[in-house]
């Protein structure tokens, strides 16, 4: 593989999923960083040529530039089985759950863009109980994991479904929801936090 | 039990997930809490606020048998008083420096606190408790005023926990804080022996009783995809 180029915004969960696999694998990517807030270099000409839709992260890898979060997860995943696993079923979990992180789960992600950047004050807003929806469903799936034994998303082991719902999971705070309302993700929280090669970023919380 | 009067015992979380030497936090009618274990297995339960400068406790971590602040670091030992300020680690923290604690007891496999200092003895041994060691489930929070919830699962009047017989197999012990005004947290447990998939069903029917009663108070959470 030729070297790697991660385009990245330090305060963007996106591009920390993207940080946290990386150090979790081992992997070095050059970065470069885009000044979002308050540079708005996300749509620059310059940055459009490598991300046509602004998004970000971007992965560039033999050539390609990968775009968006879910998308670079699963490219580095790629054929690391213990990340990825390779039987059908367990594939079908994992993928299902980083759709999941790139899809409703989104609704957590702006709630917290709003709350940082924007300033919201309307606490009950539709947009708080979708995000809050969202949580107690990730909330829900690993109370019932922990009733089988289990403590991670799928399987018996991390794989990149943790990994792409961890970031907005564990910055709910950012947007008034505390962990205390969420067991079992407080419980998982702190059994990401001790993986080895685990990296945070501003607003992770240490302890608890 | 009672939750009458002021001198109530609280049901704050399962015992099960607060881990030796970890911390979390807890909201008791609008006042907030730290709530931690040291090495030795004992919960402490505290007012959520380092005497130093109002920061979280919550959010610290704990040290040799201490809570610290995750602010300056001061640490407070098993009775509240501050035992270390890492700034003048050679001064004797004065005894008048210290954190609130509350009363806590560990009861059923649950972590009790109690609202005031005086009134209100111990959580009793009700022998319907005691018969049984109870099975952690889940706690769910509840977006409904806890009295609704209360009413809904079957709590006898006054009462924050009961064994209850109904809806789901077998016994099962529900207990609920009253987090605020609008907000309460259920904790479920099973009697032990019971299968996993018995478990399972009572998971089920907390997500059951948590959107019947969000509905009730006009409370609806619906995730969806998001553009």
């Amino acid at each position: 593989m030729s070297a790697l180029v991660l385009y990245d915004d330090e305060l963007d969960e996106d591009c920390y999923r993207v940080r946290l696999f990386l150090s979790l694998l081992g992997v070095e990517a050059r970065r470069v960083v885009v000044d979002v807030v308050p540079g708005g270099e996300q749509d620059s000409a310059a940055f459009r040529a490598v991300s046509p839709a602004g998004v970000l992260p971007v992965l560039r890898m033999d050539g390609q530039a990968v775009c968006g979060a879910q998308a670079v997860l699963l490219a580095l995943a790629h054929g690391r089985a213990e990340w990825l696993p390779e039987g059908a079923a367990d594939f079908a979990r994992v993928v299902h759950w980083v759709q999941f992180a790139g899809g409703p789960l989104r609704a957590a992600l702006l709630m917290r863009r709003a709350s940082l950047f924007a300033g919201v004050g309307d606490e009950q807003s539709a947009r708080r109980r979708a995000a809050v929806a969202a949580l107690r469903i990730v909330e829900d799936h690993l109370a019932h994991r922990w009733l089988d034994g289990g403590q991670w998303v799928v399987g018996e082991g991390p794989t990149v479904a943790d990994i792409a719902l961890f970031p907005t999971v564990a910055l709910c705070r950012d947007w008034g929801e505390e962990h205390s309302a969420y067991p079992a993700l407080r419980r998982w929280v702190r059994a990401v936090r001790a993986l080895p090669g685990f990296v945070t970023m501003p607003g992770i919380p240490d302890y608890g | 039990m009672s939750v009458t009067g002021e001198g109530g015992w609280y049901p704050l979380m399962l015992s099960a997930d607060l881990a030796p030497d970890t911390t979390a936090g807890s909201t008791m009618l609008g006042r907030d809490l730290a709530v931690w274990r040291d090495g030795q297995g004992q919960a402490h339960v505290w007012d959520d606020r380092c005497p130093h400068r109002g920061m979280r406790l919550s959010l610290g971590f704990v040290r040799e048998g201490a809570l610290a602040c995750l602010y300056h670091g001061w640490r407070f030992g098993a009775d509240g008083r501050c035992v270390h300020i890492p700034a003048h680690p050679d001064l004797s923290p004065p005894g008048t420096i210290r954190a609130a604690p509350l009363r806590v007891a560990e009861r059923w496999g649950l972590i009790w606190a109690a609202a005031a200092d005086e009134g209100g003895a111990l959580p009793e041994d009700d022998p319907a408790l005691a018969a049984v060691s109870w099975v952690p489930v889940r706690s769910l929070r509840i977006e409904a005023p806890w009295q609704g919830v209360a009413g809904a699962i079957g709590l006898p009047e006054g009462e924050l926990a009961a064994v209850l017989d109904r809806d789901v197999d077998g016994r099962v012990l529900a207990a609920l804080l009253p987090v605020g005004e609008g907000a309460c947290m259920l904790h479920l447990l099973a009697a032990e022996l019971a299968e996993v998939a018995r478990l399972h069903d009572l998971a089920d029917w907390g997500q059951d009783v948590r959107a019947r009663a969000e509905e009730r108070a006009g409370q609806v959470f619906l995730a969806g995809a998001v553009a």
